[in-house]
């Protein structure tokens, strides 16, 4: 073959002690940045931002006066980030394969779990700042709940804050992360996180009401189904209720996100 | 120095390299030469981690490329310039890879200036990039860490000529520094020019490396072509001593070497113009080596690379 003597030749080895690894946080800080350097990413964003701003002024104009506390006004945003965050995250990871530019994420950084990590922490830092964004637009919406009539409470539940905005939330971005290494490609992902979030919760509830044995287990082993008591009634899931949000987010999202994970380890990015 | 050891990438029954070893030494520029699909894209993938080897191996300076710590610092890697976000402009895409190497933002415009991007040009988005503009983004990539060691797969792919002779230039300059480079192509007259070393690959396996020089030792050429003030005296000339000769545009083709038809013309005195090998050398050689693996039937293959280099310069 050719002309190789390897194991005689000089090696010249690269002086490694001059270029430290690449901290975690500058990763998590460029995948940030990553999310909104686009058009796609930033208009994305400031859609949903306005989204909520006119789901605001809509709510002030309709609900009755005694419904426009503070409580109320937060809900809008806990439910239109609910479905539009795990996106973000659907894009963080899908971009990388569908714009290509993996090539050159996974070559500057080789250690491919490290990069995953980056994206959850990025995407995790998205999703609060977007939540932030959504409680000052909720003060406002509440203020201006003033000005159509309402006298609101400014009182907050622990509940709503931590349960039915912050935890679920956080769930919503991981599922969005699971799909989008799952399935690697952006329309697709999208698409299978709303047959996940609408049709399949549909589905499950024609079911239960279908048949009774169903409507017991369903809970247990359907997700979306078992997070309803995060998000409403009173947002305090009694202890069964946290059961099966352990078991079904078990199966919809513990095990796809470790699937996920281990393919986006091992894929090929052409 | 790039160190490549038997290394073998096998894809269900296909065999895309097939145990392929040899080294880049720094200080040269080692130019890796193939027709399409012959495996220079994924020895290349392998050198830096995208794609596993099915057995073998690549280091980089004593390294497997995974075990070097921000690695854009030590090896600039060019593997497909449109391998982008098109909707990044191409200063933020320079920014992104300078901030995680962890390089200064001034690091971004000077790469800017030294490939010619100007200011409007990095504003723009990738997509509205011509391919020479994003070879040249991708080449200022490469080259942001400062590595020691530069890995590109054709990057002279859609460069003008100008553009060529330009990248041409900055290559030798920086192997003379001491950096090792390595870049592939499937057009020989862009890596004849420029590499010092070259490795042919065909089909998955080496079919030849060394110098230009050392490619050629063993081949002789048989045939000339030749254009003289007197034609027809020369075509005499060599017809009396034996050499079969046609016209051949405005000149001659004699079916001997170069030498013995400029020795007939020194002996009769004839002022020759022009005066040169029939069929490429090298080129006679790359094909005559890859023909099992070219696409092309043999009898088709002088065609086929003379369009294919016309196009691209």
């Amino acid at each position: 073959m050719s002309a190789t003597s390897a194991s005689t030749a000089n090696p010249r080895p690269l002086d490694l002690a001059s270029t430290p690894q690449v901290p975690l946080t500058r990763l998590a800080k460029v995948e940030y940045r990553k999310a909104l350097d686009t058009r796609a990413g930033r208009w994305f964003i400031a859609a949903i931002l306005l989204l909520v701003v006119a789901v605001e002024v809509i709510y002030a104009f309709a609900a009755g006066d005694d419904q426009k506390n503070f409580q109320d006004f937060l809900q809008v945003p806990g439910a239109v980030l609910g479905y539009f965050l795990p996106i973000i995250a659907i894009m963080l990871v899908t971009s990388e394969a569908s714009q290509r530019n993996g090539l050159v994420t996974f070559t500057l950084e080789p250690r491919r779990s490290r990069v995953v990590l980056a994206k959850f922490l990025a995407g995790l830092g998205l999703a609060v700042s977007v939540m932030v964004l959504g409680l000052v637009l909720a003060v406002l919406g509440t203020l201006f709940g003033i000005v159509t009539g309402g006298s609101p409470s400014w009182s907050l539940d622990t509940g709503i804050v931590v349960n039915a905005i912050v935890l679920a939330n956080v769930i919503g971005v991981f599922v969005g992360f699971a799909l989008a290494m799952l399935i690697m490609n952006t329309p697709a992902a999208i698409v299978g996180y709303f047959v996940y979030s609408f049709i399949l919760p549909t589905a499950v509830g024609i079911l239960r009401a279908l048949s009774d044995g169903f409507d017991k287990i369903a809970p247990w082993i359907e997700f979306n189904t078992a997070q309803t008591p995060l998000i409403s009634g009173d947002f305090s899931p009694t202890g069964e209720q946290w059961a099966q949000i352990a078991t079904s987010g078990f199966i919809w999202l513990i095990v796809p996100l470790a699937i996920g994970i281990w393919r986006l380890l091992r894929i090929e990015f052409k | 120095m790039i160190t490549v050891e038997s290394l073998t990438r096998r894809y269900g029954a296909f065999t895309a390299v097939d145990d392929v070893s040899f080294v880049c030494q720094p200080g040269r520029v080692t130019g890796f030469l193939g027709p399409n699909g012959a495996g220079k894209t994924t020895t290349m993938r392998v050198m830096v981690g995208l794609t596993q080897p099915t057995s073998g191996r690549v280091t980089i300076g004593g390294h497997r490329y995974a075990d070097i710590p921000n690695p854009g610092r030590h090896v600039g890697v060019l593997l497909d310039a449109s391998a982008q976000h098109a909707g990044r402009t191409g200063r933020e895409i320079l920014t992104i890879g300078a901030e995680t190497m962890g390089l200064p933002k001034s690091r971004v415009d000077e790469m800017l200036r030294m490939v010619s991007l100007d200011d409007r040009e990095a504003k723009r988005r990738l997509k509205n990039y011509s391919l020479g503009m994003k070879q040249r983004l991708g080449i200022a990539h490469a080259l942001l860490g400062d590595p020691s060691v530069l890995i590109l797969d054709e990057p002279a792919n859609g460069l003008d000529p100008a553009g060529i002779r330009w990248m041409r230039g900055l290559l030798k300059d920086y192997a003379d520094r001491g950096g090792t480079v390595l870049l592939s192509s499937h057009l020989l007259h862009e890596v004849e020019q420029i590499a010092d070393e070259m490795i042919l690959i065909g089909r998955g396996r080496i079919v030849a490396s060394g110098t230009k020089e050392q490619l050629l030792a063993g081949t002789e050429t048989k045939a000339a072509h030749v254009t003289a003030l007197d034609n027809d005296l020369l075509a005499k000339a060599l017809q009396a001593k034996g050499v079969t000769v046609a016209a051949a545009g405005t000149g001659l083709r004699a079916e001997c070497a170069p030498v013995e038809v400029g020795r007939v013309a020194a002996e009769q005195a004839i002022v020759l113009t022009d005066l040169r090998s029939a069929g490429g050398g090298l080129e006679d050689l790359f094909l005559s080596l890859t023909e099992d693996t070219q696409r092309e039937a043999p009898a088709q293959t002088p065609s086929a690379p003379a369009t294919a280099e016309g196009t691209a310069r």
